[in-house]
């Protein structure tokens, strides 16, 4: 990896401005995946000093900054309030402590990865990006905008609540990356399921949620059910870590537990 | 570029590459407590504490840290003899390239949790690995160090 120029930049209109003067100037979070994919940038973009690592609660929402840590988020009290703590489970499963005190909440949701345990984990959730030049989309529209987006992500807003979650993460040994990740939630009477590392990144099942949701009680049928629909509804693949067979067997399982888990 | 920091409490000042990394930074200026085993962000037997923080210095850019706290086990010496010593005592101690780094994680761990659990004190440590061992050893060395002083 060839970096000329390391830019602290002192605002978000002067990150942007350097963003725009060359095709491969970056934004660094963490900096770990810059170092993964081993890429020449001409300038390296820090916005370390902007104040956007920063976690603080609303009155209706929880509001995180793009640069907070897995590690700050996941033993964040107010993050562990969260849907009785599932979000917080899932970002604990990411590697060690002394990875996630690197790796970054908009790091990891800007890079879209197909293993993204925070992308799967907080998908099935009501959560908003909020973007620099003034924008925002949900975090769903933002893993189906086709391209890159030309803007700095700045914050991610997860809506607070009632509800209850469940995230599984299937993996071979405590550090690797998983071979699925599943995450199930019950927020004000509706289901949400997303899967992720199928190998692609972490999408929502919206036919089997759709089938749970338009009925008043749920029976272990509609469970099973829906658990079919979702190995139907996305796309599951072979890569070298499982089969996609494998990945079907998985996700209707632990699609099953999970909405087993959260319907208590 | 020049990146300043504070290095064990003393302040320091050096050039670097835009893209150079902290352990390699460390390694040059003789530092060479900092192992570098898998260089990938994998295996922590790289790690130091920033800000009080553990973290893998194969994969922090040293741009990025200016005016921040680096402590390396050379600025844990007490402790990290006293860690080295439940290691021994436990038979966790074989070739000795995690021991840095697990020294430095369990100071950080003793500072950031007053009576952890097993589940805590595994998913703090999780990111060190021993490929001598099967990791009982070090738990054991672990749970003695922070009964110590109770």
């Amino acid at each position: 990896m060839k970096i000329k120029e390391y830019y602290r930049a002192s605002s978000l209109e002067e990150a942007y401005s350097k963003l725009q003067e060359d095709p491969s100037n970056a934004l660094v979070a963490g900096g770990l995946w810059i170092k993964k994919v081993n890429q020449n940038h001409n300038t390296l973009i820090d916005l370390s000093t902007l104040g956007l690592n920063k976690i603080s609660e609303k009155s209706d929402a929880v509001e995180v900054g793009a640069l907070v840590t897995l590690r700050d988020f996941e033993s964040s009290p107010i993050v562990n309030s969260l849907y009785g703590g599932a979000i917080a489970f899932a970002i604990r499963e990411i590697m060690g402590v002394n990875f996630r005190n690197l790796a970054t909440i908009g790091g990891s949701i800007m890079g879209r990865y197909p293993f993204s345990d925070v992308i799967t984990g907080l998908l099935p959730y009501d959560v908003t990006l909020e973007f620099y030049p003034k924008s925002s989309m949900t975090l769903e529209e933002y893993l189906n905008y086709k391209g890159k987006l030309n803007a700095i992500l700045t914050k991610v807003i997860i809506k607070k609540e009632e509800g209850k979650g469940f995230y599984k993460k299937v993996k071979t040994t405590a550090l690797d990356f998983p071979i699925l990740n599943i995450a199930v939630s019950k927020v004000s009477n509706k289901f949400s399921i997303a899967v992720g590392a199928r190998p692609m990144t972490g999408a929502l099942a919206h036919k089997a949620m759709d089938l749970l949701n338009n009925k008043k009680v749920i029976s272990d049928k509609d469970i099973e059910e829906a658990s079919e629909l979702v190995s139907k509804e996305l796309m599951f693949l072979d890569n070298k870590d499982a089969s996609k067979e494998y990945r079907l067997d998985l996700a209707k399982v632990y699609v099953k537990r999970g909405l087993k888990e959260v319907s208590k | 570029m020049k990146v300043t920091f504070y290095l064990n409490n003393t302040l320091v000042s050096y050039d670097v590459e835009p893209g150079e990394y902290l352990a390699q930074t460390l390694r040059k200026h003789g530092v060479k407590s900092i192992k570098v085993g898998c260089n990938e962000s994998t295996c922590g037997s790289c790690t130091l504490l920033l800000d009080d923080k553990p973290v893998m210095s194969c994969s922090v850019l040293t741009a990025s840290i200016e005016g921040k706290k680096v402590t390396t086990v050379e600025g844990i010496q007490q402790e990290a003899a006293k860690i080295a010593s439940y290691f021994s005592k436990e038979g966790a101690d074989q070739c000795g390239f995690c021991n840095v780094g697990y020294a430095l994680v369990i100071y950080q761990l003793k500072k950031d949790y007053k009576n952890p659990t097993d589940e805590e004190i595994k998913n703090y440590i999780v990111g060190n690995l021993c490929r001598c061992s099967g990791l009982q050893s070090q738990m054991n060395a672990i749970k003695a160090y922070l009964k110590e002083g109770k």
